[in-house]
């Protein structure tokens, strides 16, 4: 498996990539970017299995991104999000998102929750 | 960073009413957001009107609200040392190992998710919006945010060291 995490703060990157070793998922590589182009860029020349995307970033937003992102691709994408967001929630899985963690989150939070993307 | 509330909140309710919820959310929202995070022993010692927001300890860490009958702002602060031990735990590396830079993400991140939770479990009954985070790293300086409004410091100990946050609704 193949993972890329799309936030802005480096220390959320590193707080997802530490949660998901600590569930247990078995990750082959980890890529990283700061914000929605970045992310566009990386999956131009990588093929990742699953994407993990904040939203409120500079210079391209989560919600842009899974936008701009669906017409070019349908790995399952995975809004990690702080609590009451819920209506922006159901906005961006009206656009393609395939779910959202919600911060603070445990590493059993993570495993329940992408656990069906990891089979 | 921050997400709108749901259009599902309970029924409106006063601007005082509002402040009185909004700061038993925030002393809640610390203490699952450092025990889930960073698995830290945190104790609520209390809370006390202050006369103005003014963090003068060596990280902080800032957001406003806005939105609604809502305006106020929240305020982390703490010492280096505590803040380094709190961004290790959650990003599970030595303290040492931190640069300015971690810290400065981390104290942001935390005041978001922070502020994030407050504002999910206090239910004020309209849209409150939280602004980006600033984050201060520094051992001389002030920062003050000007208000008419009340403002409170909760006081809580993580492993017996002080961590302060304050909020002004």
């Amino acid at each position: 498996m193949r993972v890329l995490i799309v936030d802005d703060s480096s220390v959320m990157r590193k707080i997802v990539t530490r949660g998901l070793r600590q569930a247990g998922f078995s990750i082959d590589e980890i890529l990283e970017a700061g914000d929605g182009v970045q992310a566009l860029e990386v999956l131009k020349g990588a093929e990742v299995d699953l994407i993990l995307s904040d939203w409120n970033m500079p210079n391209m937003d989560g919600l842009t991104f899974v936008k701009e992102y669906r017409k070019l691709g349908q790995t399952p994408i995975v809004m990690v999000t702080t609590e009451g967001g819920e209506s922006k929630v159901q906005e961006a899985v009206a656009c393609g998102a395939n779910g959202h963690i919600k911060k603070p989150f445990t590493p059993e939070t993570l495993k329940n929750t992408l656990g069906k993307f990891f089979t | 960073m921050e997400e709108n509330n749901s259009a599902s909140e309970s029924s409106h309710v006063s601007p005082e009413e509002a402040a009185i919820k909004l700061i038993d959310g925030l002393q809640t929202a610390v203490i699952q957001v450092l025990t889930t995070m960073a698995m830290e022993d945190v104790k609520y010692t209390g809370r006390e009107e202050v006369a103005n927001l003014t963090l003068r300890q060596e990280v902080g860490g800032l957001i406003r609200l806005y939105g609604g009958a809502s305006e106020g702002m929240v305020g982390l602060a703490s010492s280096r040392t505590v803040v380094a031990e709190i961004v290790s735990r959650i990003v599970g590396l030595p303290p040492d190992s931190l640069d300015q830079e971690d810290l400065l993400d981390g104290i942001a991140e935390l005041a978001n998710m922070v502020c994030g939770s407050m504002k999910s479990k206090a239910q004020v009954g309209y849209q409150v919006s939280l602004s980006p985070p600033v984050a201060i790293i520094g051992r001389d300086y002030t920062a003050r945010w000007k208000t008419l409004n009340p403002t409170w410091v909760l006081k809580f100990l993580i492993d017996g060291s002080e961590f302060e946050v304050y909020a002004s609704f």
